[in-house]
């Protein structure tokens, strides 16, 4: 039941995932945070099967830590986005593989661009401008086809999640109420209330 | 379900006089929800070879890593570039690896082999998912518009094309089978290889 | 007889020796001088730095690392056996902080690294590593400067101020008589280049000074710094040679008078 969404614009990109851990047909908790920070300049917000979600999330975590104390330097989103699909792909054909479905978003301070990767359990990949998982992705990316616009301010990013938003509170049969957004630019990564 | 029609996606080679052409569509699904209309499934091997990588999304690009990985420790160790023939059984023999376990993907290549006087002979070739080869004289096919493109290919291609004519019949092949699949479709690249450059072109195409 | 024990790798001699262990620490007084400080609530890091080859990159050259963010870590002995050392260090703080959230406490990376070193004696087919560390850093949730120590055969220890290397029985001396304990940081940054240059005669431009003043906050001294310190214990040395000197002088010329008064009254 996890919904995420993300998408770019002019130098940043929003993730936004809602804060619901259901355990069947209970809330367990809402105020769960699934965006992992996982360097200065890159968000992995993720979903799926619960245990292997958090446990995934904090592997990829440790690692791209122990890439930039080996190297300095962090990993950019790209390289980022590779090794996680990669460790996903190989952990498919494995005993015991993760159901992880991810939004990789970030900021690669040096070509100043920003990047957002769309990621399921399989290790599909795809460079994308918007995307969703979950239920929230058969509303939202059509509504995203109409409204997102690549050189769209923050305000408006934010107004056209807001649409996203909206659009499944009032369609879907279950609402999350709440949502976590973040947004990584030059500056780094901010959490942002909506 | 199929798992070779999770994704979607198809890719078509063609032999002209002197040149060759390979296309595929764009699109990027979840059965039938679309990801993305930007997710490309050809990929250039050397100059001469392009492999195209129809099937389950996630082992397009393992393979595309993979063959990537090899072609390059080839070109090292032999210090020459690798020839479309040899590339055909490199391609095999990594799908037949393999067997019991198979990555789900039906490559199809298009590349210029060197001839002994000198010249370049049109080459294209296509492998079922565990690496049995198929060599073809006119045209090969792969993906979920696979039937598809057989028939409206059958109908369009002719021998001895030139290059521009060869672009037409291969755009116009893709473009009208994919329109009959729900699975392919949303855009389509086509190159066109002639033994002194490589023509990439990209491709509008119905969005529904 | 005994150069056979030599041949086979870390097996005891008859007299309770391990040959290749004590070549190790060989290797690690053959090595650069590293010292570590405690303050109050600073520690700091001080590495003698090999001149560099004229075309040479000095930033490659580094033998300062961090193992996580409140971590750091100096050797001496050889590099390369430092290297990899210092890469399973990193790998366990992240697979520490994976497997139970928590980063690591000093100590604990202290005996992981202490762990290798002592498995490096005791198995088949491999040598032990020909380097000792001093590893400083602040536990979690904690104010304590931390600084430990660890040699070839896995012994560790914990100390308020110590040195590693080439000359470090000098500089060990010199810190017994000169640390105080609840030092201010420009002190400990002080007393940790006064030490260094006891053994380092080319001064500023071949010491690297890391200060670590609280969890996760890392800076190193950049030339010019250091080059301001050592031009001060250098003033101070001098006032210190002054003052001897006049003293000297003053009796000097105490002693003349006496004399002089004598042998007036003896005329």
């Amino acid at each position: 039941m996890d919904i995420s969404f993300a998408l770019t614009g002019k130098g940043y990109v929003i993730v936004a995932a809602d804060t619901v851990a259901a355990r069947s047909i209970v809330k367990m908790k809402v105020d769960e945070d699934k965006i992992k920070v996982l360097s200065p300049h890159l968000l992995m917000a993720y979903s799926g099967e619960p245990g292997d979600t958090v446990q995934f999330a904090e592997y990829v975590e440790r690692n791209i830590r122990l890439y930039q104390i080996r190297n300095t330097h962090a990993l950019r989103p790209p390289s980022a986005a590779s090794w996680i699909r990669r460790t996903l792909a190989d952990s498919l054909r494995s005993r015991k593989p993760y159901a992880v479905n991810l939004l990789v978003g970030g900021y690669d301070t040096s070509t100043h661009n920003p990047h957002l990767y769309w990621i399921d359990y399989l290790g599909t990949m795809s460079e994308v401008p918007f995307a969703a998982h979950g239920y929230g992705a058969y509303f939202a990316l059509s509504l995203l086809d109409r409204y997102h616009d690549p050189e769209a301010s923050v305000e408006e990013g934010l107004a056209t999640l807001k649409r996203c938003i909206d659009e499944v509170a009032k369609r879907l049969v279950v609402n999350p109420e709440k949502y976590k957004v973040k947004i990584v630019d030059k500056d780094g990564v901010r959490e942002v209330e909506i | 379900m199929s798992i070779m029609e999770y994704n979607g996606g198809s890719v078509i080679a063609m032999v002209g006089k002197d040149c060759v052409a390979i296309a595929s569509d764009l699109r990027l699904g979840n059965q039938a929800l679309g990801i993305s209309s930007n997710f490309q499934k050809i990929f250039p091997m050397t100059n001469r070879i392009f492999l195209g990588l129809p099937g389950l999304a996630t082992d397009v690009t393992t393979l595309k890593e993979t063959f990537r990985y090899r072609v390059n420790m080839f070109t090292i160790k032999e210090e020459r570039e690798i020839e479309p023939e040899t590339f055909a059984h490199l391609v095999s023999s990594t799908l037949y690896e393999r067997r019991f376990g198979p990555w789900f993907i039906e490559p199809v290549m298009a590349g210029l082999q060197k001839t002994h006087d000198g010249g370049y002979k049109p080459y294209i070739a296509a492998t079922d998912l565990i690496g049995c080869l198929n060599f073809a004289k006119d045209f090969v096919v792969a993906g979920t518009a696979s039937t598809k493109l057989f028939g409206v290919a059958e109908g369009l291609w002719e021998p001895d094309l030139e290059p521009e004519d060869l672009f037409e019949t291969i755009s116009q092949t893709l473009l009208n089978a994919v329109d009959r699949d729900a699975y392919s479709g949303w855009g389509a690249e086509v190159y066109v290889l002639t033994k002194d450059k490589v023509i990439k072109r990209t491709l509008k195409g119905r969005m529904d | 007889m005994s150069r056979s024990y030599d041949r086979a790798l870390t097996v005891f001699s008859p007299d309770g020796h391990l040959f290749q262990v004590e070549y190790a620490l060989e290797a690690v007084r053959k090595g650069t001088c590293a010292v570590g400080v405690v303050g109050k609530d600073v520690v700091v890091l001080g590495v003698e730095k090999k001149s560099v080859l004229q075309l040479q990159d000095p930033r490659t050259v580094r033998k300062v690392a961090m193992l996580d963010d409140h971590v750091c870590l100096a050797f001496a002995g050889l590099t390369a056996d430092g290297r990899v050392l210092i890469d399973k260090a990193r790998i366990e703080c992240q697979s520490h902080r994976l497997t139970v959230e928590d980063p690591v406490t000093v100590e604990y990376i202290t005996r992981h690294i202490a762990g290798i070193q002592q498995r490096y004696t005791q198995s088949g087919g491999v040598r032990p590593f020909g380097v000792s560390t001093l590893i400083v850093g602040f536990d979690p949730h904690d104010v304590k400067p931390r600084l430990y120590q660890t040699e070839p055969g896995g012994i560790y220890s914990a100390w308020k101020a110590n040195a590693i290397g080439r000359s470090s029985k000098t500089v060990r001396e010199f810190l017994e008589k000169n640390h105080k304990d609840g030092m201010s940081r420009d002190d400990t940054i002080k007393l940790t280049v006064k030490s260094l240059l006891e053994v380092v005669q080319t001064g500023a431009k071949n010491i690297e000074i890391s200060v670590m003043e609280s969890y996760g906050k890392i800076t190193s001294l950049d030339l010019a710094q250091i080059e301001a310190i050592v031009a001060e214990i250098e003033r101070e040395k001098e006032a210190e040679a002054e003052r001897k000197r006049s003293r000297l002088a003053a009796t000097a010329a105490g002693q003349a008078a006496m004399s002089q008064a004598a042998g007036g009254s003896g005329q």
